[in-house]
């Protein structure tokens, strides 16, 4: 167990905790720096679309987790990013110029979103966000002469500085790993910062935050426009990574798959977002190559416990049968998440914190160090 | 001597290259193809909004693959067909994708489903050489390709295309019934939008003004608003643009109002669901589509057949959506046949650009594709439902 011996007030807010963060931060960065060029395009397109949804996912945190608002519009935020790109992109703009405009655009609608939302609350905010998505949607069909309605839009490989970057090359890997780590250091910097903390009043009380003297409207309206630009700014790559971009695709279903990120990773902390999309994007492939390698090492195990080979090979086919049922992924998907949300609803942060200081304090670990303290505070606090 | 026989034999090939006015060399993959395996692949939604399309698809071509390797294989060579679930999500698309080319090592990626879906990961299958096979989706840009791009020559379509096939389908409507009013009703999507192209195209082309244009959301149940407007607008023909239920929810919307109105529905409207479901509602529907849908009791030969497997294979009736998954593995079969023993990428592109005609066992259009045209074929015919059962009208119709 690490006890750390403070000797100055600004070790408290100091982004690298102590010497541990410099190195496991370091072996975790140079492993990610070398993964283009080990991975296949398929494994480097997992992480690709990792990053993409943990940016998003920060978004989320700083809102839902952060501010304590809720939001189920965030699939319209990074439509509006990825069309920004989109049309400028079909008139010529360079990307140095459209990737923050996305941003700023999509930031800027943000904070209109954010001026009805001061007065809604909970549930509300939430039918309020979803009805802003819908309509988001609806201007995206309609819209024709700029959104090419539904008929969708084919983006161009990406130009940066001249150079094309294609959408499985690791420039576009780098770029999109780039983002996040630049998203997720302003993310740590603006938590620690007076409007950070503002938030966090905000969410754990708002009348004790009024009467602090904190402006809640203000706070909340700036909270909200944050959020939306690096939606924007993650619905660029979005747009990038999949080349062709249509209505249907930013449905109310994506957000509530940005919001699964942030449960599942944990709402409490800037990891969850990371272990969250890390979960979201990579359970399905992990479960499609289950479906694949599963029958043949239950056909092999069949094998190894004594029966022949043409058993072994039929129990094998049977498997493979029941792996390959249409449907299955998803029902095990939903399972897993009805599990998480039962069993471990701080996420897996949350589970990843107990299980390391089940290995620092061993053999004197108690459960009840995560047990809820501070039951007055509205929200999830684990800080 | 021989020597320079040789190298004017090299001078005349290269020039013979150099002249023709072909295109740059398209690169083609030879993975997924060994000494009796071909692997192909699919992705299809098995999980999300389209899956009434995606299971009996992968059905008709897992029936084609068990047929084709029961006969024998490919030139000795079985396939292997490798299908994944999108769930409709383009996400989920590009990364089976990627994972069928890299892990699956496919050699031809074959009848994938729904339109974002398969753009997302189109550039991905032709990057690598591979060539993307009779998609079900009509858009455009599964068959036009630009000459200029070698990879896009890897793209082939058989499907109907929705454009043409209204065209085709209300031109011989107009001219048998005298339609002076014609009318629309279409789904606020791209399949909706590229009926509603093919309509105003076809007027304009005939010099006819459209009396109403009506649209809804998908998932929406209720079509009174629509079909009351088309019915003060005194429509005498109304082109559908829907999918199964709006079909017969819009014409028992019309019942319900006492109007005796002449319905034209698009492809999508052709499938056996409509009739079964949608019951006396629908009687005395037209619609566009590409070959006879094939009945049990009354299917003769090799359709009967095929019809009896299905059943007994998968428990339930074939639809048209399972013969078009069939008919898309029977048609690279052929093809893959026809470019010989020594199967290699460029040998496949040849035999399909080289004009050989196919004929699937449900009596489709011939297919047919050359080096400038990837598209199967444009020929439509027009049925009703009568009884209950989808009966031809009129075949062979062009716009």
């Amino acid at each position: 167990m690490r006890f750390i011996f403070k000797t100055d007030y600004d070790q408290d807010i100091r982004i690298f905790k102590h010497s541990g963060y410099w190195y496991s931060y370091s072996i975790l960065l140079l492993v990610l720096a070398m993964a283009p060029f080990v991975l296949g395009n398929y494994l480097q397109s997992q992480l690709v679309f990792v990053f993409i949804y943990a940016t998003v996912g920060i978004s989320l945190l700083i809102l839902v987790g952060f501010t304590g608002q809720a939001s189920l519009g965030h699939a319209a935020f990074l439509a509006i990013g990825a069309y920004t790109s989109a049309y400028c992109q079909q008139h010529g703009v360079p990307f140095v110029v459209y990737f923050p405009l996305a941003g700023i655009l999509t930031g800027m609608v943000g904070v209109l979103v954010g001026f009805p939302a001061l007065r809604l609350q909970g549930i509300y905010l939430v039918i309020a966000t979803i009805s802003f998505g819908a309509i988001v949607e609806e201007i995206l069909a309609r819209w024709e002469s700029v959104t090419h309605g539904n008929e969708g839009m084919k983006l161009r490989t990406l130009e940066l500085f001249g150079q094309a970057v294609p959408r499985d090359s690791p420039g576009f890997y780098f770029l999109c790993l780039a983002v996040l780590i630049l998203v997720i250091l302003a993310t740590l910097n603006l938590l620690r910062s007076p409007t950070g903390r503002a938030f966090v009043a905000i969410r754990d009380s708002e009348t004790a935050a009024k009467s602090m003297g904190i402006d809640v409207a203000a706070y909340k309206v700036r909270s909200f426009g944050i959020s939306a630009t690096i939606t924007g700014l993650a619905g660029c790559l979005y747009a990038h990574k999949l080349s062709f971009i249509s209505p249907e695709m930013f449905t109310l279903l994506l957000s509530i798959e940005f919001i699964i990120v942030i449960i599942i990773g944990g709402i409490f902390s800037l990891h969850g977002a990371v272990l969250g999309a890390i979960f979201i994007v990579m359970i399905d492939p992990f479960l499609t190559t289950l479906k694949d390698d599963l029958p043949g090492m239950i056909g092999n195990l069949v094998h190894v416990f004594g029966a022949d080979v043409p058993t072994a090979s039929k129990v094998q086919d049977q498997a493979a049968s029941i792996a390959s049922a249409p449907g299955l992924k998803g029902a095990i998907y939903g399972l897993i998440i009805v599990g998480f949300i039962l069993f471990e609803p701080t996420g897996l942060y949350g589970r990843w914190l107990k299980i390391k200081l089940y290995f620092q304090t061993f053999p004197m670990y108690k459960a009840a160090t995560f047990k809820r303290q501070k039951t007055y505070v509205k929200s999830e606090r684990n800080r | 001597m021989k020597h320079i026989a040789l190298k004017a034999g090299l001078l005349g090939t290269a020039i013979a290259l150099a002249a023709t006015p072909s295109f740059a060399q398209t690169k083609t993959t030879n993975q997924g193809i060994s000494a009796n395996e071909i692997v192909v692949g699919t992705h299809q939604d098995l999980s999300g909004p389209i899956k009434g399309w995606g299971v009996p698809v992968s059905n008709g071509m897992k029936m084609a693959v068990d047929e084709i390797n029961a006969a024998g294989g490919i030139h000795g060579r079985k396939i292997k067909l490798v299908i994944e679930d999108s769930g409709y999500d383009p996400k989920k698309a590009v990364l089976a994708t990627q994972k069928m080319i890299e892990r699956d090592k496919i050699f031809s990626m074959i009848g994938a489903m729904g339109s974002p879906t398969v753009l997302a990961a189109q550039d991905a299958v032709l990057d690598a050489g591979i060539t993307q096979l009779f998609p079900l989706t009509a858009a455009e840009f599964t068959y036009k390709f630009d000459p200029a791009k070698p990879q896009e020559r890897l793209k082939f379509n058989n499907l109907l295309p929705y454009v043409e096939s209204t065209r085709a389908a209300l031109k011989h409507m107009i001219d048998a019934n005298k339609v002076q009013k014609p009318c629309i009703m279409y789904q606020d999507d791209e399949y909706g939008k590229n009926v509603l192209d093919g309509f105003e195209k076809q007027l304009q082309a005939m010099n006819i003004k459209a009396a109403a244009v009506t649209s809804y959301k998908r998932g929406v149940s209720d079509f009174s608003a629509q079909v009351s407007k088309m019915k003060a607008d005194g429509c005498d023909l109304v082109v559908l643009g829907t999918v199964i239920r709006e079909t017969i929810g819009a014409m028992a919307e019309a019942k319900k109002l006492g109007w005796d109105v002449t319905f034209l529905g698009a492809t999508p409207t052709n499938v056996l669901e409509v009739p079964v479901l949608g019951k006396e509602a629908v009687e005395g529907l037209y619609a566009a589509a590409a070959f006879e849908i094939p009945y049990e009791d009354t299917a003769k030969g090799k359709v009967k057949e095929w019809l009896t497997n299905y059943k007994k294979q998968f428990g339930t009736d074939a639809n048209t959506q399972a013969i078009i998954g069939y008919n898309a593995i029977m048609t690279f079969a052929h093809y893959a046949n026809e470019a010989g023993k020594d199967l290699t990428g460029q040998k496949l592109l040849d035999a399909m650009e080289g004009g050989k005609p196919f004929d699937d066992i449900f009596g489709n259009p011939t297919t047919k594709f050359s080096k400038t045209n990837h598209l199967a074929s444009t020929v439509t015919q027009v049925q009703k439902v009568e009884k209950g059962r989808w009966v031809v009208v009129k075949g062979g119709l062009m716009f």
